[in-house]
């Protein structure tokens, strides 16, 4: 691995809802990669409780992201904490920059560039289960974004929903005219006067007043692969939900989800849990920490090949 | 982004064109099981008229493409639509069949009993419509041919135990592509059944 040359990977973790377990498998796929030899350094953005520290098992940080905003800290790097595994740190509070409503657009591309300048090989961002305008732009701007579900109709639910929000915002920056924006705002909400219930009304609506931003979203659309890991698989059947989430989000939206791989709902999880050891690193052979370390090798494999995000 | 009206019969199934029988037996399936009202996968995403039209798409796909003579016609007349996709496609499945070999690799999971489930019969259904003789799954599965005709009729008397039979229906299920789970959970509930006689 030629460290210089390649750049940093950065991944989010986001969608569904609280208790899917985002944190859970933000924190053991970055123990693996760590294992892997990479440099990797984890993100705390969950809006509603930022506790990443407790799966680690370290105490609540003391430096945070706002120590570097309020420019207590001239680097970002010095409010890295270590968390006691080799080549995994911890970066907490970015939460409280997604949730401040008046975090400029460009404040946030800043804060992405200083992330992306850390020395690292992967970034995990656990975004939480928010659906928040900033929380969706950072979902978007990563290299990977990963939607994490588990088989229930709960979860898919807020799962879709996040997916619509993120889509219709990716495909609204791609946009150039005013009137398009506008009619995708109008899309966003599910009642809408113009009757857009689906992205191919959308489509067809945008394609009438604008046929050029048209197909900008066909092209939005083409290059838009979220990730999916389907979490708390208790059966063959669950398994297979996740390739039919596939397809059926290439029938509703036109777009190529690409199915990381699941776990298996195990009771190992929550032990470790309980005792703040992370699983991967308390009970290895146990059937979950498996199958995530194989999420983890399949992700560190992915943006090796050309054709990943 | 296409709509379904404007979906070949090839990406409806999301198979590439060049997709032999056995791969579209399977699509269809995978499509019936994910377009069924009581799929999770599709819940809040799509209204009741959608699904009736994505349903009847997944038919008429079916139907066509299992059919040497429509399936022909059909690549005639929409040579131009299936060019164009195959290539994307090609893409696609490469990346698809390693994903489903890796990803189900290593977990040895309980099983719950499916929607479909096939039988004896609905295997030899299967079968002769994809136009496979039973010469060749014997001499594929290396099971005698009488065994094979015993599973497709159903012959409990005439069949060895289930611990047995087991290994034989695998083999045959993956002979034609088939989820061999699906047969044998198929078979279960016959011995069941028979059992409560």
């Amino acid at each position: 691995m030629t460290r210089d040359h390649h750049q940093r990977v950065i991944w989010t973790i986001g969608g569904g809802k609280g208790g899917s377990g985002k944190s859970f498998i933000t924190t053991n796929i970055g123990i693996c990669l760590s294992k892997l030899g990479a440099r990797v350094i984890l993100i705390d953005a969950d809006l509603g409780g930022a506790n990443l520290h407790t799966f680690l098992g370290i105490l609540p940080p003391g430096p945070s992201l706002s120590d570097f905003i309020k420019k207590r800290v001239s680097h970002l790097k010095d409010v890295l904490i270590h968390t006691g595994v080799p080549n995994l740190q911890l970066l907490t509070g970015a939460q409280d920059l997604l949730n401040a409503a008046d975090a400029k657009s460009a404040q946030k591309r800043k804060l992405l560039r200083s992330i992306k300048s850390l020395e690292s090989d992967y970034i995990l961002v656990d975004l939480g289960g928010g659906n928040a305008l900033s929380v969706l732009d950072f979902f978007l701007m990563s290299d990977g974004g990963i939607l994490v579900v588990t088989p229930e109709p709960t979860s898919i639910e807020n799962t879709y929903r996040f997916l619509k929000s993120a889509f219709y915002r990716r495909l609204r920056q791609a946009v150039s005219s005013f009137s398009a924006k506008s009619l995708i705002d109008e899309a966003m909400d599910r009642k809408n006067e113009a009757g857009i219930r689906t992205p191919y009304e959308l489509l067809r609506e945008v394609r009438r007043i604008n046929e050029e931003d048209a197909l900008k979203m066909v092209e939005e659309a083409a290059t838009f692969h979220p990730n999916l890991i389907l979490n708390q698989v208790r059966s063959k059947k669950d398994i297979e939900i996740g390739f039919s989430i596939r397809s059926a989000c290439q029938k509703y939206f036109g777009i190529q989800l690409h199915y990381l791989g699941y776990i298996v709902y195990d009771q190992d999880v929550g032990n470790s849990i309980r005792k703040r050891r992370p699983l991967v690193l308390e009970n290895y052979r146990s059937k979950a920490a498996q199958c995530v370390s194989e999420i983890a090798s399949r992700l560190a494999n992915s943006h090796r090949m050309p054709s990943g995000n | 982004m296409k709509r379904i009206e404007e979906q070949t019969h090839y990406e409806i199934l999301e198979v590439s064109p060049d997709a032999d029988l056995k791969e579209i037996q399977r699509a269809y399936d995978h499509a019936r099981e994910t377009f069924h009202a009581d799929s999770l996968a599709i819940y809040s995403l799509f209204s009741e008229e959608e699904m009736r039209k994505i349903q009847a798409a997944i038919e008429e796909a079916y139907r066509v493409l299992m059919d040497e003579a429509l399936r022909k016609s059909y690549n005639q007349s929409h040579s131009h639509l299936i060019e164009r996709s195959s290539r994307e496609k090609q893409a696609e499945k490469s990346v698809k069949s390693s994903e489903i070999k890796s990803s189900l690799s290593f977990t040895d999971l309980s099983i719950e009993v499916g929607e479909i489930t096939y039988r004896g019969r609905s295997l030899k259904q299967i079968r002769e419509r994809l136009g496979i003789d039973l010469k060749a799954i014997s001499a594929e599965t290396k099971i005698n041919i009488k065994t094979l005709e015993l599973i497709e009729e159903e012959d409990l008397e005439h069949l060895p135990a289930m611990v047995y039979l087991k290994g034989f229906l695998k083999a045959y299920a993956r002979a034609l592509n088939l989820d061999a789970q699906k047969l044998i959970d198929g078979y279960f509930q016959l011995f069941k059944e028979k059992g409560k006689k």
